[in-house]
């Protein structure tokens, strides 16, 4: 009967121990899934907000790069200082059309 | 039994202090999650969230190669948030005494009365440059966090152009919406809608998650058919000509002949779309499409253009042109500046005779007159998704006098705009088909109507055959022979007309127009030109053709456009 009696309260803390660990693995679990989440939500958002500082970065990059390339701009850089100048008329080259050679 | 007696009060007393505790515990939780739980939720939320405004970008611009024409970036804006005013006006001296902000001395004064007026909302400066910026922040700092110089983030719209293609593009107000232009006419498609996003944030004011409230659309982009090169050398060849014959102004249209696309649209004087708000409208008025003038002589084209394709008139058919001066009734004579005695209906053309475009017009008659100068879509606007367009003065038919069918024939008794005289110009170039001009490309995510879908047959072939070759007499041997490019055919007309709404300081005011299209054996390229009260020489020959045949020779050579040479050995350009 004693060794019996022993038995069933082996079982009993069996279980409970058992019961604990699960208990505690579920809890773990939960709280490091929801840690997780949370981190990630942190990490989303300063991705977030990267990604549209980039965003905003690359506009401001393309209307500089417009500005640079303002046509006005580029001539009056070419005339005053590469100091190109617009052909005269008897600059002008004429191109003739090499008759043999649309022959061939 | 005294001492035990006085041991149970204080028991009972502790007992009942104890009670009124959890009373008094009982009582407050009952207080704040029962009674006041909603405002309670209210000051939580408060705390742990907040609604940020989503302010949605307004579309880019771009010309027909993908230049940008206009674009929004993030810019910050300065505002004071006027808790004392001492120290705001200490703040706003520190800006004003180093000079950052360009602001005008009655800015300066209007601020510092509102600071003293004791307003809590003041802008000191909106849309700042990152230099300036940068230059506030540092005086927000030295103010070591008490200070209450705040910055707002607001889109600003730039256009990197400058004043390339202004009329076309508008511009816009201070909360970016459209003014004039496109800006304003297709405001509601790039500007974007407005949303919400609710952040959820820690106790350290950190996000941690986002939800989005209300729909947020970002502004769609439009593509035009304006190539910037284009329209830079136009704008730039309009300029000088109007500099050189010290003109009121002019406009140019630069379309291909085939679909209709409009490269480039110019109008002098300019404006920088940035500076749109200090303008004045007569500025920033689209002349291409709003000037209405009598388009004198370069609507002989439409006259000439009926009368062959009604067979009413044959090219070679000769017409009395009365020695340069015909008596139609008492009050009316009409004159020609270079008086012929006959001429053919060709060389009516190619002379720019008035007496002889009026007699085929009488030939015409009222009603077929009226039905093709509507047919050639006078009387409507072109639709080129532009505001301020105009449609022009054109009568009905039972408003017209009995002499009317004289004057319509040679350009007068009517008031078109430039975009409508080059979309009559281009049904000849384009084979006898009216076609829609069109500035709009393409919006993003938008499919648009081909305006080849809806082009419709107006003139036959032969008819645009023998009128080509009339128009090319012009500018052969007739007066628009300044237009003249060796090796390149050009089919045009020019056209001299006073001005519709005179000017009493300048009766002599006129207006020199030519229009044409070239290679005029295979049309690319359809340009009108119209240079308004130019001084000294005012006829269309000597004043807007030579301006085409500039622009045309920039054109070829840009575009790659070499006709076939019936000499191989002759100038290619």
């Amino acid at each position: 009967m004693k060794r019996e009696n022993g038995t069933g309260t082996k079982k009993t803390g069996g279980i409970l121990v058992l019961t604990g660990i699960v208990s505690f693995i579920l809890i773990f679990t939960y709280l490091s899934l929801n840690l997780k989440n949370i981190d990630s939500g942190y990490e989303m958002q300063s991705l977030n907000k990267k990604q549209k500082t980039l965003l905003e970065e690359i506009d401001k990059l393309k209307s500089k790069k417009a500005n640079l390339l303002n046509l006005q701009r580029v001539e009056k850089e070419m005339v005053q200082q590469l100091g190109y100048q617009y052909p005269e008329v008897s600059q002008f080259i004429k191109v003739f059309e090499d008759s043999n050679e649309s022959n061939k | 039994m005294k001492a035990i007696s006085n041991e149970r009060r204080r028991v009972v007393l502790l007992f009942a202090i104890f009670c009124l505790w959890v009373l008094f515990i009982g009582a407050s939780l009952v207080k704040v999650q029962v009674l006041d739980y909603s405002k309670n939720v209210l000051k939580v939320q408060a705390q742990s969230s907040r609604t940020i405004p989503l302010l949605p970008k307004r579309g880019t611009i771009y010309d027909c190669n993908g230049e940008i024409l206009a674009i929004s970036v993030k810019t910050q804006s300065v505002y004071l948030e006027n808790k004392l005013n001492e120290e705001s006006q200490e703040i706003f001296n520190t800006i004003t005494k180093g000079n950052i902000l360009s602001l005008t001395d009655n800015e300066k004064k209007s601020i510092s009365q509102r600071i003293s007026r004791g307003e809590k909302f003041i802008w000191v400066k909106r849309k700042l440059s990152d230099e300036e910026y940068e230059a506030l922040n540092k005086i927000k700092e030295s103010f070591k966090g008490q200070s209450s110089l705040e910055f707002l983030e607001e889109y600003k719209r730039v256009y990197p152009q400058k004043s390339l293609a202004s009329h076309i593009l508008g511009g816009v107000g201070i909360d970016e919406q459209g003014l004039c232009g496109l800006e304003y006419s297709v405001d509601s498609i790039i500007k974007g809608k407005e949303g919400k996003m609710k952040v959820e944030q820690d106790a350290r004011q950190k996000a941690f998650d986002i939800q989005y409230i209300g729909e947020h659309v970002e502004g769609k982009d439009v593509y035009l058919t304006i190539d910037s090169s284009v329209q830079f050398f136009v704008e730039k060849e309009l300029k000088n000509t109007i500099e050189k014959h010290n003109a009121k102004g002019g406009t140019v249209i630069v379309m291909d002949s085939r679909d209709g696309a409009i490269l480039a649209m110019a109008s002098y004087p300019d404006f920088s779309p940035d500076e749109v708000q200090n303008s004045a409208s007569k500025i920033t008025r689209n002349k291409a499409i709003s000037l209405i003038y009598h388009p004198g002589s370069t609507f002989k084209i439409i006259t000439v253009s009926t009368a062959l394709e009604t067979n009413v008139c044959y090219p070679q058919q000769i017409f009395d042109c009365e020695n340069g001066s015909f008596q139609v009734t008492r009050e009316l004579s009409i004159k020609d500046d270079h008086p012929h005695s006959q001429l053919t209906l060709e060389d009516i053309i190619v002379n720019s005779s008035n007496i002889g475009a009026a007699k085929i017009g009488a030939k015409l008659g009222e009603a077929t007159l009226d039905k093709w100068i509507r047919q050639f879509g006078f009387g409507e606007k072109v639709d080129l998704h532009l505001p301020e367009e105009e449609s022009g003065i054109y009568n009905q038919r039972k408003k017209w006098s009995g002499i009317s069918v004289y004057y319509l024939a040679h350009g007068y008794e009517i008031g078109v705009t430039p975009i409508q005289m080059i979309r009559a110009y281009n049904i000849i170039a384009s084979g006898g088909y009216i076609v829609h001009p069109y500035v709009i490309k393409e919006i993003q995510g938008e499919t648009l109507p081909s305006p080849l879908d809806e082009k419709k047959k107006i003139l036959s072939v032969g008819t645009v055959q023998r009128m080509t070759a009339i128009m090319m007499q012009v500018v052969e041997r007739g007066t628009g022979k300044n237009a003249k490019i060796e090796g390149i055919p050009i089919a045009a007309k020019t056209g001299t007309s006073k001005r519709i709404a005179r000017n009493k300081d300048n009766p002599r005011a006129y207006i020199s127009s030519f229009g044409g299209f070239f290679p005029a054996n295979n049309p690319r390229i359809t340009m009108f030109v119209v240079v308004e009260e130019p001084q000294g020489q005012y006829y269309g020959g000597d004043v807007a053709a030579p301006l085409f045949k500039t622009i045309a020779e920039k054109l070829m050579i840009y575009l790659g456009i070499f006709p076939e040479l019936e000499n191989k050995n002759d100038t290619r350009l």
